[in-house]
């Protein structure tokens, strides 16, 4: 991995890990614009039948065992981030090897035969 | 804004969901040819940084007791072109619907329209603006604008998809529960337009090459796409 990559993935993990971990503890709690307004007019009951995930290791985010504290948050925050992360690293990846011609310019081109 | 599960028909998440997939299906085709080795890790760390933001939500100060948070598929758009933002705010969307309980299984498709499609093209349209060698305030301004108007479309689509479902309170006229989504919403879009218009200054700032890309055609080209 060139020097450019790496500094752009520690910058990157650093910055949203504080957001995520630690800044995200000290959001507001209340209702988001679309919760508030189906709160107010009174339609805040689901009206046909639900399907979500189980919370088989978070409840919303906080992580399961930890309660609703700052490390229950902060743990649903960074794993969050690190699935986010390597689900996108993984696609560009194998985008990328699909792809028969290394695009212009690509570091790539340059090792190439 | 995500929508939970059970407010929307069979109907409309069915359609919601292939409208998704399909915009989901043609950024993956053409994605292939935005990803240069510069701009996967960008794509990466860009998707993890809007997951962390949302989860910060800010509280709306004239609206009390009501909060708002960003979106991030403009502000993804503007950096990365729209096929790269749809396949970030899906991965994120997704993590938030499986993981965190975050928006219904069944809403998935429609989430990804109101935070991805729109959001995504709204901001590549913009991007053109950003990929001259001095983005000027005209650029900031466009941003801005395009940004907070992003959210109130998106507002207006979800209170359309509801009431498509049925699922508005019948003593809600459609054209108040729009007024009143969209008032709050463009409260929530200045924000975003702001941070839009800063983190695309900070990131052309330190990654320009990454932002810029080796591959699409730049310019008028990446507007009409």
């Amino acid at each position: 991995m060139t020097a450019y990559n790496r500094r752009t993935l520690i910058v990157g993990v650093a910055v949203a890990a504080v957001i995520a971990g630690v800044v995200s503890y000290f959001a507001s709690s209340a209702p988001d614009g679309l919760e508030k307004f189906q709160e107010d007019q009174g339609a805040a009951a689901p009206a046909y039948p639900t399907v979500e995930a189980p919370p088989i290791a978070f409840q919303e985010y906080n992580f399961n065992g930890l309660g609703e504290g700052f490390w229950a948050n902060a743990v649903a925050g960074v794993v969050g981030i690190g699935l986010v992360l390597g689900i996108l690293l993984g696609v560009g990846r194998l985008l990328r090897r699909r792809c028969p011609v290394a695009p212009v310019g690509d570091d790539r081109a340059a090792t190439r035969p | 804004m995500h929508i939970a599960s059970g407010f929307l028909s069979p109907p409309v998440w069915g359609t919601m969901a292939a409208v998704s997939g399909a915009a989901l299906a043609g950024s993956l085709v053409v994605a292939r040819r935005h990803l240069d080795e510069r701009r996967v890790p960008l794509m990466g760390v860009m998707g993890a940084f809007i997951f962390a933001a949302q989860m910060v939500n800010f509280p709306i100060l004239l609206v009390p007791g009501t909060s708002g948070h960003l979106g991030g598929g403009f502000l993804l758009a503007i950096l990365l072109g729209a096929p790269l933002s749809m396949v970030a705010m899906t991965s994120v969307l997704v993590v938030q619907a499986l993981v965190f309980q975050d928006g219904g299984l069944e809403a998935l498709g429609a989430n990804i329209f109101v935070m991805g499609v729109v959001p995504c093209l709204l901001g590549a349209s913009v991007r053109g603006l950003w990929l001259r060698p001095q983005p000027g305030r005209l650029a900031d301004i466009l941003t801005f604008a395009c940004g907070a108007l992003g959210l109130v479309v998106s507002a207006t689509g979800v209170i359309l998809m509801l009431w498509l479902s049925g699922a508005l309170p019948s003593a809600v006229s459609l054209a108040k529960a729009v007024l009143v989504m969209d008032s709050v919403h463009l409260l929530i879009g200045m924000v975003e337009g702001v941070v839009s218009v800063l983190v695309v200054r900070f990131v052309l700032a330190t990654r320009r090459e990454a932002v810029l890309g080796t591959v699409e055609p730049l310019g008028a080209g990446e507007v009409a796409a």
